[in-house]
Parts: C-alpha cells; structure tokens; sequence
C-alpha cells in the first residue's frame, strides 16, 4: 500500500533537536520527496517539515455526526415508528433518554473510524518510503534519519548526497537498492 | 540551565536517589535565580537503546519460573470460573445467593467492581494524556491493558445475570423475527450495552495505537523471520516515517479527547441503573459522580497492585519509579477522600431531604445488619488512604501495596453496601430478608480474578509492557543518545543483502 521507492539517500541524526534543524533546511532547500524516520514523534517536526496540519480531526467530525444520526434514526425509529409501546404514559419520542446511546454511538464512530483512517493514512498520505530492510532498526531505536527519494522532482544524485552531508548528517549513503542486488 | 551542559539525570541512578522534589540548580535559572528542574522519570542513566532492551526483554526470553508459578495459579482460578459458569449454566440461579427481596448480588457487585478497575486505565491514558502528566508515560501501557482485562471481567457478569445468558443476544437491538421486538431505548439497562460495549472497543483501539510504535520496534529486534513476519502485520509496516506519525499523533490526541468524556460516561450509564430505579437508597442525583469517582479510586489501586508486581518482579524500577507510585498514591488519597465526602453527603441528603425512607436506608445501612460491611467500605476507603498525608508513606513500596489492597476490597464492600442494602429492607416489612453469597458467588468471584491475571501475564509474556515510544520520548535526548556511526546499526536482513 505505502509506495516506496528503490532509489534515495540516507542520513541520520542522533538527537531530536539536530533532525528538527535539518528538517526545516531540507524544507527551505524545496525538497519535497523527504521523511524522517524516527523512534518517536519530534515536536515541531510537522512545522519543519512544511507539513499542514493532519486533516484527520475532520475525519472525525464526520464520523460523529454519523453516529449521532445513526443512533437518533435507531431509536426513533424503533420507539416511534417501528414499535410504539406506551411506558407509563411517557411520550414516545421521548428524546432525553436516547441521548446516552446517541454519545456512545458518536464516541463509537468517531474513535474507532478515526484510529483505522489514521492508520491507513500513514500508509497512503506519503511520499514513497525506503525499502523497509535499509533503516528498519535505527529508525525504531534511536537514530532519527533522514531519507530524501529519488521521486523527488528536483533530484540529483550527487547534489542531494552533498546536501545531507552539509546538514551534518551521519552515515550518508546512496541507496540504490536494484543496483546493488545488480552488482 | 542550557541545552548542551551535563544533564543531572544521567546521576540519577535508582529510586534511592529519588526524592520526589525538583532538582535545584543554584544560579542557573533566568536573571540568575534558582533552576528548578523535575527529577527524570526514568532513572539509570538509560540511553534509547537500552529501553528497548529492558522492555522488550521479557517478550523475547523464555518466561522465568515465577511467571510459570504465577500463571499456574491464575489459570487454577480461570478453571475455577469455566468450572462454575458451566455448573451454574447447568444447575440454574438456584445455587447462587440471590433470592426475593435481594434479587441483585453479587454478579452485579462484581460487575460494578471490574467495570471501576478498568475506569483507571482510561483515564492515565487519555486524561493524564490531555492534561501533559508526562509520568503517565511509564504506566499507560500496563493501565490501558488493564482496563482490557478489567472489562472483559466484567462483561461476563450481567450475562450471566441475566439467569438466561444463551439469550445475551436479545440485549443487541437487531431485526428479528419475533415481531422485530426490540429492546427498550428508554433503559438503562439497554444503554449499558452500548456504554460497555463502546467503552470496550474504543479502549482496545487507545490501547492497539498506543501499540503501533512499540510492535515495529519488537519487530526490528525479532531475530526469527515468523516473530518478525507476525509483528510487522501488527503493527501494519509501521517504519517510524514522520508523514505517518503526523495522522498518528492527531489520531491519538483525538481518541484521548474522545475517551475522557467517555471513560465518564461509562460509569455514570452504570450508575442510571441504581439512580432511575425508586429504591431508597439508590434513587439519588449524587450517584453519577460518585461512581465515577469510586471507579478511578479503585482503579488506580489496582495499578498500583500491579505495578508493586511489575517493579518487583520485572525490574521496571527504572520505568516506574516511586515518583510515579507516589503520583498514583496522591490521586489515591484525592479520590479516597472524595468518596468519604459522597459517603457523607448522601447521609446529609438522607437527612435534609425529609424523606422517611431514605433516612430510614441510610440508618440501616450504618447501624444494620450490614454495618459490618459499611464499616469496611468506610475504614478501607475514606480512612486507610489518609496514610498517604506522610510523604514517606507515599514512597513505601509495602504501604503502598497493602492500602492498594484494601482500597480493592473496600471498594468490593462499597458495592455490596449500595446494592444488597437498600434491597433487603424493601417498602414493606414483608418483603425484608438476608443476602449471603453461596459457595458458587465465592467461585465466580475469584474465578474473575483468574481471568483478569491470567490475560495480564499473558500481556507481559508477548508485548511491550511499557510505552517505548513514549518513554523515548520523555527522556533527556543528552543522556539517552548513542553515539554516531558511519552506518545504521544493521539488522539481519541488510547484512545478508549486503554480503550477497
């Protein structure tokens, strides 16, 4: 699902505070194909990075209004339409006491739709990823890398190997993973 | 004091070095005064490395004998609980206390218990979340899984309250072919089924997001291609890229902004099946907050049991230190004293209404039969906590663990006041009588216990029992930061690639 792309360059950061200055140079450069990889999430990282702000809470909104007319048109239908029945001579739409099953109804929707979309949207809403074996394990541990892909429209091999050396980067590398497995 | 000055956390060795007060910095803090930083939260000198190691150690090792001998015990008491929920299926409601007038025993006691344990859960993780208590970081984890196995407890309990439980499926409203009949909206009982179920599901999904990171990192350390096929489709590929970690954070801030209202939700749905019915004694507006509030004291005991465990036995003292089990005893003291308050209140309220039955439920439930177990509920909940005014109680591993306990069973006590009092001295004379578990009461009730530690141990057997990621986040990047190296420490695929 996540696209991911054979060719790129690596580098990495050992501390959070070094990724969050590169990232935004990397931004200032008019980079656009580039991610970091890291163990934990940087503050301030998205505004470095020149990432908006993630749309998922609108996802959300969505999903709770769902749950809210999907548990109002329940009840009313059941109570109103569907099978009247007289409680004590109360009104059948009576609409106070269907209100807890509207909230977890809504609460229902909305978390759970949100967590799968936010999940799924890691996947999709990206740029194309390093083949997974070349940064596996810093990336998870505490190695905070950088990856600039190939895909990226102003990309030059040479030229982007340079600039992540000049933004003190680690263990620069050129990935190009069909050649090697060529050679 | 700035950024690339030594780091006092890196002394900061053990809990012995712990003093729960902010270190002091003389002269370091802006226009010359004092500094005052927070002691670290996790003690040892640890780099980021090192917690992946100390974490995910007991998943990866062959589980020690203590773990066997507590699993065993556990599963004796999940047999307990097969054993009786198939004699009760079997025998009928016969063979457990309840009887006209107390028709609501014990099954609904413990449903009310394991409900309130798993409210602290939640709330660690999502409430302590919102409000930036950075310690929840080493306790989320184990909390939210707790809630888990806390629910899952409790779920069993009004199913088999119902006497019929094969019929548990007529609670789900659903077209069917007896009409449709469908259940009735306007109660509360019917808006439990959505309130638990809910409160089930959304906190499995806090629980699995939380998990996302810390599976990739288990992952990346499995050294066998199926442990590391199985945890890479658990935690979906999950690489650690900053564009997912964006959807993921906001994702994780809005299931916190959505559990905090539900976690009280849950327990005040629970608390509408005693305030809407007109038993005196039940019948009262102050029951929502109350329960709530008895939910999170009860919950934080349980994990302050469990942790005394995790600490002891799993060497996460450096994780969970006594500044985090001192945080957890000063919510223990709030919440005990806010229930001492709804103790007293409710007695206030039985008075200043007037009502004669009310005042009447109110004596009893003091000076009755049952005054021995409201001695309980009262000693154990609103009394034992006020130990925790002394900071060096509060940092007592084994006062900790004791109160934690009695917290638990006061708490049991708490709901078997509320709910066999007021039943047992109905309106009328006539229908007065006397509640007593039997045998097989005592059977599930422990039986429960089984399942909740048998679904722990397993928890602590194959998965992170700390959030790594959010640890990793908490911890001074000075101390915890490995060296550079000319290449990414490689795993073992990337070095067989490259020898080829």
């Amino acid at each position: 699902m996540t696209p991911t792309s054979n060719k790129g360059v690596l580098g990495h950061f050992c501390e959070p505070a070094d990724a969050l200055a590169a990232a935004a140079k990397v931004r200032d450069a008019g980079w656009k194909h580039f991610d970091f990889l890291t163990p934990f999430p940087i503050h301030g990282m998205e505004e470095a990075m020149g990432q908006k702000r993630s749309w998922i809470p609108w996802v959300t909104l969505v999903l709770a209004l769902c749950g809210i007319l999907f548990a109002q048109g329940l009840q009313n239908y059941v109570m109103v339409f569907d099978w009247p029945m007289n409680f004590g001579g109360k009104p059948h739409a009576a609409w106070p006491s269907y209100i807890p099953i509207t909230f977890e109804a809504m609460v229902f929707w909305a978390a759970l739709g949100s967590a799968l979309v936010a999940i799924v949207a890691g996947k999709i809403d990206t740029i194309p990823q390093p083949p997974p074996m070349l940064v596996k394990t810093g990336a998870t541990v505490d190695r905070f890398v950088l990856w600039i892909s190939a895909t990226d429209p102003k990309w030059n091999a040479a030229e982007a190997e340079a600039f992540v050396k000049s933004l003190g980067a680690h263990g620069v590398r050129l990935v190009d993973v069909k050649e090697e497995a060529d050679a | 004091m700035t950024r690339h000055e030594a780091s006092p956390y890196a002394t900061v060795m053990d809990d012995s070095q712990l003093t729960g007060r902010p270190i002091v910095l003389a002269g370091a803090g802006p226009y010359g005064g004092d500094l005052e930083i927070p002691e670290p939260l996790v003690t040892g000198g640890k780099k980021w490395s090192d917690v992946d190691r100390d974490i995910c150690m007991h998943a990866e090792q062959f589980p020690t004998k203590k773990w066997w001998i507590a699993f065993a015990v556990a599963l004796t008491f999940l047999g307990l609980l097969v054993f009786s929920l198939i004699f009760l299926l079997y025998a009928g409601m016969g063979i457990v206390g309840i009887n006209h007038p107390v028709g609501w025993g014990s099954f609904i006691i413990n449903f009310v218990f394991w409900i309130g344990i798993g409210h602290a859960g939640t709330l660690i993780s999502a409430v302590l979340f919102l409000f930036r208590q950075q310690w929840r970081t080493g306790i989320n984890r184990a909390a939210e899984a707790m809630t888990l196995f806390a629910v899952a407890c409790a779920g069993i309990f009004p199913v088999i309250h119902l006497g019929r439980a094969w019929f548990a499926y007529w609670l789900v409203p659903y077209p069917n072919a007896r009409g449709p009949l469908w259940i009735n909206f306007n109660s509360p009982l019917a808006w439990d089924i959505f309130a638990i179920s809910t409160y089930g599901l959304v906190s499995l999904a806090f629980w699995y997001v939380g998990l996302l990171p810390d599976l990739a990192t288990v992952r990346d350390r499995a050294t066998h291609p199926w442990r590391k096929s199985l945890y890479n489709a658990m935690s979906f590929g999950w690489n650690g890229s900053h564009r997912a970690w964006r959807h993921y954070e906001s994702a994780y801030m809005i299931l916190a902004g959505l559990a905090t209202p539900l976690v009280f939700s849950v327990h005040t749905i629970v608390s509408f099946d005693f305030a809407t019915s007109v038993m005196p004694g039940w019948h009262t507006t102050i029951f929502p907050p109350y329960f709530v509030i008895g939910a999170i004291f009860s919950g934080f005991a349980m994990v302050i049991t469990l942790m005394t465990f995790m600490r002891g036995y799993f060497g996460m003292k450096n994780y969970v230190t006594l500044n985090h089990m001192e945080s957890m005893a000063k919510i223990l003291m709030l919440t005990g004293m806010l229930v001492g308050f709804a103790y007293s209140t409710e007695f206030f309220m039985a008075w200043y209404s007037g009502s004669e039955w009310e005042g009447f439920i109110f004596k009893n439930r003091a000076f009755g039969p049952y005054s021995w177990a409201y001695a309980i509920m009262f000693t154990c909940n609103a009394i034992v906590p006020q130990i925790f005014w002394w900071k060096k109680m509060r940092r007592h591993t084994w006062v900790l663990f004791v109160v934690s306990i009695l917290v638990n069973v006061g708490m049991w006590f708490e709901r078997y006041v509320i709910v066999v009092t007021s039943l047992h001295r109905d309106y009328l004379p006539s229908s007065w009588g006397m509640y007593s578990l039997t045998r097989w009461d005592f059977a599930i009730l422990l039986g429960s216990f089984g399942l909740f530690f048998t679904l722990f141990l397993l928890f602590v057997r194959f998965l992170p029992v700390v959030a790594i990621s959010e640890v990793k986040g908490v911890m001074d990047p000075k101390v915890a930061r490995s060296a550079p190296t000319d290449a990414l420490p490689a795993n073992a695929a990337v070095a067989a690639h490259q020898e080829a």
